[in-house]
């Protein structure tokens, strides 16, 4: 949190104090802009906040608050923490996307990184045929149904690899690490490492990457979330799979709160002891929780990141 | 690039002299060198080959009477067959006017409102206020679409936390997240609540960039705040607000699937129909067939190309960065 503040803002050499040639704002603007800025903040928090409450809540509590969700917890429950990880459905859930996630983010900067290294020397043997093959990715899409007719000329169907494959890499987070690769790590490093017979791979592993690790946590996060927050892919390749990823869980269980069609089916299963709405909270905020942890990590690093890439892309 | 194409003929000696140093390498001698740099992009190319290029080259569907029951080359072409169907389809139209309206609403909506957060936030004198406001605005950018939709059917459905509030008061129930007539107005909040937040973060680092001494020079010159905001501010992140205009025209046609899937029982198909999920309801999974659906898919991406490449140029002639130089 410390680090973004002297990223981005310039004023954070002043160390709060209002430059001489700044006139001092109404107390009216003043009033307004806190307004704002408090009324903005309690929407983003307060829900969250309700959710976290709600799903500690016991039927009790739940029945005396006479709705989905509470903000003040009269007494704690842990009845939907324990539902989700006895075993079942929910806790097969969770693990099968905790291993989509990390499976899918190892993969995924293997591909990254290598092609980042491997395109980050303009002139090299077709470098700039292939870089254009990953920069036309941003011009085009191939369409909806032409991804889902590879997937299933594979065999992948229905077969959790159709998940990670298809997004396996992001051009975009290639590009912010060949421009990372190209700008920040010093040309006079890798012909040092040339002059003392270092290989390609012996310089990317042991000069390059070394450099380069607060970028790399950054991209790893970015696709981890990716793979967390899976919902489409799996409601498109892995329909008739049981153990869904929890995005479908969570989505099926909001679907019979609403009383639509189309989960009664699929929700019996994760029907439990604890209140409804409780054990639909806990899951939402299993699914915030790994967020929240790599949250302070993105939040220190990402905005140059996002700010190279969009420049230098 | 031109210093690549060693058949092109030198314009000056220098040049010449250049031209030759790179003769000197033939390709065999650059394989030997650059083989590793090869070796290691290779995966990446395979799984854009595989999974961007393949899929892309699928799109030949669109323009044959395809049956996956055939072989490949048995099916016969059609031409443009497959879109006049699509044009004709009675879905299409609303689909394809309910993409242009949630992306301009999105557009008119999300672009203003996170260049306001970033400029009150710019604004704040206090680090430690703006730190902490930071940090909770652009969180609910990262929940997935399933949360956010969850979070706001918990709060402000018909058996959500503001409802019950409400009935406590002696009011109704709000039947807003199933009410089709007040959809946009629960796209927006649901786009405020997630997306403005990231919005306001590229938009203060840009606001970062600009030099602190121009305000110094514009303020003894006697410029009020709000000139110098609209001589300095607004300039200064101009370039950013080109390039993402940009890439949200080339995308004006992409609104994403899952907000307006996850809410499409709730509301209504006719409303939340967008042409991601029209592909999907009516060709992925429904009776309409793969040409179909490729076609559709393949209107798409092909209007978000021109669209882009024309915004592009025309920010070039207006003396705009865009999203890539000219070269």
């Amino acid at each position: 949190m410390t680090a973004i503040d002297t990223k981005i803002k310039p004023r954070s050499a002043r160390k709060n104090t209002r430059p001489v040639w700044d006139e001092e704002p109404s107390l009216l603007g003043k009033l307004v802009k806190a307004l704002f800025l408090i009324c903005y903040g309690a929407a983003i928090v307060l829900p969250i906040w309700a959710v976290v409450a709600t799903s500690f809540a016991s039927e009790q509590s739940l029945t005396a608050a006479g709705g989905n969700l509470l903000l003040i917890p009269t007494d704690v429950s842990l009845a939907a923490y324990q539902e989700i990880f006895d075993g079942g459905a929910l806790t097969k859930s969770l693990i099968l996307t905790i291993g989509l996630t990390v499976g899918g983010t190892a993969l995924s900067m293997v591909l990254t990184i290598g092609a980042a290294y491997g395109l980050s020397r303009p002139g090299s043997l077709l470098h700039r045929p292939l870089l254009m093959l990953v920069l036309f990715t941003f011009l085009f899409a191939p369409g909806l149904y032409p991804s889902f007719l590879v997937v299933q000329k594979l065999g992948l169907f229905d077969n959790y690899l159709s998940i990670i494959l298809p997004m396996a890499l992001s051009a975009f987070n290639l590009i912010v690490l060949r421009s990372f690769f190209m700008n920040s790590v010093p040309t006079e490093l890798l012909d040092a490492a040339r002059m003392d017979g270092a290989g390609e791979f012996r310089t990317l592993f042991k000069i390059v990457l070394p450099m380069s690790k607060a970028i790399l946590a950054v991209i790893a996060l970015f696709y981890a979330v990716g793979y967390w927050n899976i919902y489409f892919s799996a409601v498109l390749y892995i329909p008739g799979l049981d153990t869904q990823p929890i995005q479908v869980v969570l989505q099926r269980m909001l679907m019979s709160t609403q009383g639509l069609p189309g989960a009664a089916a699929n929700v019996s299963q994760y029907q439990s002891a604890a209140p409804d709405s409780a054990l639909k909270m806990a899951v939402v905020v299993c699914t915030i929780i790994p967020i929240v942890i790599m949250y302070p990590f993105i939040q220190k690093h990402f905005t140059k990141a996002v700010i190279t890439g969009a420049i230098k892309g | 690039m031109a210093a690549l194409q060693t058949s092109a003929p030198p314009a000056s000696p220098g040049q010449e002299r250049r031209v030759i140093v790179r003769r000197k390498r033939t390709v065999a001698q650059r394989f030997r060198s650059d083989w590793p740099l090869l070796l290691m992009t290779l995966p990446a190319m395979a799984q854009l080959a595989v999974f961007f290029y393949w899929p892309s080259a699928w799109n030949i569907i669109a323009f044959m009477d395809y049956s996956p029951h055939r072989a490949f080359w048995d099916n016969p072409l059609v031409g443009f067959a497959w879109f006049e169907r699509l044009f004709a389809n009675p879905y299409f139209t609303p689909a394809l006017l309910n993409t242009l309206k949630y992306s301009f609403a999105n557009l008119l909506f999300l672009f203003p409102l996170s260049i306001i957060l970033a400029l009150v936030m710019h604004s704040v004198v206090s680090t430690k206020v703006r730190s902490v406001f930071q940090s909770i605005v652009y969180l609910p950018y990262f929940f997935s679409w399933v949360l956010v939709v969850t979070v706001f059917v918990q709060t402000l459905g018909s058996d959500g936390l503001v409802s019950n509030w409400l009935l406590g008061l002696g009011g109704d129930r709000l039947s807003f997240t199933s009410n089709p007539d007040t959809f946009l107005f629960l796209a927006w909040l649901q786009w405020a609540w997630k997306d403005a937040g990231w919005g306001m973060i590229i938009f203060l680092a840009a606001l970062a960039s600009i030099n602190p001494s121009l305000y110094e020079a514009a303020a003894v010159d006697g410029a009020s705040r709000w000139r110098r905001m609209w001589h300095i501010t607004l300039p200064g992140i101009r370039p950013v607000i080109v390039l993402l205009l940009i890439l949200h025209i080339g995308g004006i046609l992409t609104v994403g699937f899952e907000q307006y899937q996850l809410q499409r029982d709730a509301i209504g198909y006719q409303t939340t129909e967008v042409l991601d999920t029209f592909i999907y309801y009516r060709s992925v999974i429904g009776t309409e067939g793969p040409s179909f659906g490729t076609a559709a898919g393949l209107f798409k991406g092909v209007i978000g190309l021109i669209l882009v490449l024309v915004a592009n140029n025309v920010a070039h002639r207006l003396g705009e960065q865009g999203i890539y130089q000219k070269s």
